[in-house]
């Protein structure tokens, strides 16, 4: 297992520094150097050409890219020259936000999604199934922003329960937790979006488990279908489940952009955001380095959770 | 009587009995089924998928909206002149059924901040939102099927590099790549197809990669091999038309995703240039839309996209069932 893991990590480290230079090229072609953010778009040729040698951006793409993996051994990242700080610090800054209103996300489509789709197979072609599976579907085609739009309308325009944008201040994971209300439309947004696809693995998952043997034979020898549905099927049917969570890891992140948007909420995604309009390459490097990154380790984390799990299950 | 040639064996046999599966002496004689064996019949797979797709009553009502929707899109202009074109400050912002200031009829659906037609704007948005997603799919499983045939024949070491390749791609998160992309390329219909394209054809790279896998240990591709055909030829007579089924099911969610991205791209300001729009463009302001409680401008063009999306989707589904029929059959 041990072996599998580092020989998993090596991949992901070459995989890694696979993307890092495809992204690179991209953002270098589509803007060879940030001198024109700095010193102004009327900037004359000779000062763009000293800033470009004060800075190393006169030198090959090949020997900038070899220093920018350097740097990110280090944990540099880059500057930001838009935001005047540092790629890390910004990151660091709102990077707890976004992790945030993922988590709660996360855990909240699983505490719905899991319960519905077993009730969903168990109940299946029955009009709760149909209505059910039919919500799943219109969300599932739904592109994020809208679903919000939607919510913004019914909770804060129509019920005025809810702010319709988070207000400037709750820029922490504490402002967060004080302020409830301010984040509830976003994570509601976001949950629901999960929930749709969740539910559906989870709906075929059961139906699969619950033609298996084992399931017959615990109701053959007069167990509950209560017992049989929570102690036999459920912990069989979750396994897929742990799949799917590994491999939507990095749709999260994506996930989170609109929703910052949307919703005005000063996290990783609205930095992102941001930074495409301003030309701010280092940090859009730094933010797909950090999806990729999450879809190597989510694929790992989703192999060897699977195997620590299920017994079946072998790594080699 | 009809015509001999078009009946269906069935009817054959009801005309003619047992003996009209059997084979002419003349021609090597064959004997009929033996008693009470099943006898099948060879049809067309690609009948029998069309008859597991019809089956399918939402797949059909989804397919009927579908067109009904391309219909609008594309004639609705013909039978509904609105001014698309040039912006008419005075008649902006109007409600549904308001009569502008200046005088002249009210219009259907209202109109935008520029005093465009909303209803007529629906049409020419559909256009190019269902133009994009059609063009941008065609990119994409151009370059996967190819990539994946040529990957799947080639096998051992190149066929390796070229799926580590598709590895490391998969693994950029797809919006951020297109964001980027789009940042420079957007305003044109043929931008927009060749930005959201030319990063989605990685998945039915794999797919086709793995039909031509199963396909090319097969007789009639070995036989072709034998008879002296060319790699090429192989490739585009007998390994990409029998992967095709896989492909067709493949672009249906191609399209689907190309238009919820194109969404994406207009909501975030990366869209078409003015005069010409997209639904995803229509819905870039949509936030300051529904705070000013201007419903004409975001929900029937909202309700457009999701619906052209959630057809797509079912009919991808339906699709997939259909070919499984069809696969079942090798």
């Amino acid at each position: 297992m041990l072996g599998y893991i580092i020989r998993r990590l090596f991949v992901a480290v070459i995989v890694i520094i696979g993307v890092a230079a495809i992204t690179f090229a991209i953002l270098h072609y589509l803007s060879p150097t940030p001198a024109y953010i700095v010193l102004g778009s009327k900037a004359s040729k000779l000062a763009v050409a000293i800033w470009d040698r004060q800075h190393g951006y006169n030198r090959s793409e090949l020997a900038q890219f070899i220093s920018y993996l350097g740097n990110i051994v280090h944990g540099n990242f880059g500057f930001s020259y838009k935001n005047n700080q540092s790629v890390t610090a910004l990151f660091q800054e709102d990077g707890p936000i976004s992790a945030y209103l993922s988590g709660a996300a996360l855990v909240l489509s699983l505490i719905i999604a899991i319960p519905l789709g077993v009730a969903q197979a168990v109940k299946r072609n029955s009009p709760g199934d149909y209505a059910a599976t039919a919500i799943n579907f219109t969300l599932y085609s739904m592109p994020s922003f809208f679903l919000g739009l939607i919510l913004i309308q019914i909770f804060a325009l129509d019920l005025n329960i809810f702010p319709p944008g988070v207000s400037d201040d709750v820029t922490t994971i504490g402002a967060a937790i004080t302020h409830p209300n301010q984040l509830f439309l976003p994570i509601i947004t976001l949950t629901l979006l999960n929930v749709a696809s969740y539910s559906r693995y989870m709906r075929s998952s059961t139906l699969d488990e619950l033609a298996q043997d084992y399931i017959r034979l615990a109701r053959a020898k007069g167990l509950s279908e209560r017992v049989v549905l929570s102690r036999h099927l459920f912990r069989n049917a979750s396994l897929s489940m742990i799949t799917l969570v590994g491999l939507s890891i990095p749709y999260l992140v994506a996930g989170n952009l609109l929703i910052e948007v949307l919703f005005n909420i000063n996290g990783l995604g609205l930095l992102f955001y941001n930074a495409i309009g301003n030309e701010d390459y280092n940090v859009m490097l730094a933010y797909t380095l950090l999806g990729a990154l999450l879809t190597v380790l989510g694929n790992l984390f989703a192999d060897v959770a699977i195997a620590t799990a299920d017994p079946r299950v072998r790594l080699d | 009587m009809t015509d001999p040639r078009n009946i269906t064996p069935e009817q054959r046999i009801e005309e003619i009995g047992p003996q009209a599966l059997s084979v002419p002496a003349s021609l090597g004689g064959l004997r009929p089924a033996p008693e009470g064996g099943e006898v099948h019949f060879t049809q067309s797979g690609w009948r029998l998928m069309v008859r597991e797709y019809a089956s399918n009553r939402l797949a059909v009502f989804a397919l009927g909206l579908l067109i009904a929707i391309i219909l609008f899109c594309f004639l609705g202009p013909v039978f509904y002149h609105s001014n698309q074109t040039l912006a008419d400050p005075l008649s902006a912002n109007l409600g549904p059924g308001q009569t502008p200031l200046t005088g002249g009829a009210s219009h259907l659906l209202g109109t935008d901040e520029n005093g465009l037609d909303e209803f007529g704007r629906l049409m020419v948005g559909g256009q190019s939102a269902l133009e994009i997603g059609a063009f941008a799919s065609l990119v994409a499983i151009l370059i996967g099927t190819l990539y994946g045939a040529v990957s799947g024949l080639i096998g051992g070491f190149v066929d390796g590099i070229m799926m580590r390749f598709v590895d490391v791609l998969l693994s950029i998160p797809y919006l951020l790549i297109v964001l980027v992309l789009a940042t420079k390329y957007n305003g044109t219909v043929l931008d927009l197809s060749l930005v959201l394209g030319v990063f989605s054809w990685l998945i039915p790279a794999r797919l086709v990669r793995g039909e031509v896998l199963t396909l090319r240990t097969r007789d009639f591709v070995v036989a072709a091999q034998t008879m002296g055909a060319s790699r090429w030829r192989l490739i585009y007579r007998h390994l990409i038309p029998n992967a095709m089924s896989v492909t067709i099911v493949n672009v249906t969610f191609l399209v689907a995703d190309s238009i919820i991205y194109l969404a994406v791209l207009g909501f975030l300001g990366l869209g078409l240039q003015f005069p010409d729009t997209s639904w995803g463009d229509m819905l870039g302001n949509a936030l300051q839309y529904v705070l000013a409680g201007q419903w004409w401008l975001v929900y029937p063009v909202g309700g457009m996209l999701v619906a052209v999306v959630l057809c797509c989707n079912v009919i991808g589904d339906a699709l997939r069932d259909a070919v499984d029929v069809r696969l079942r059959r090798r």
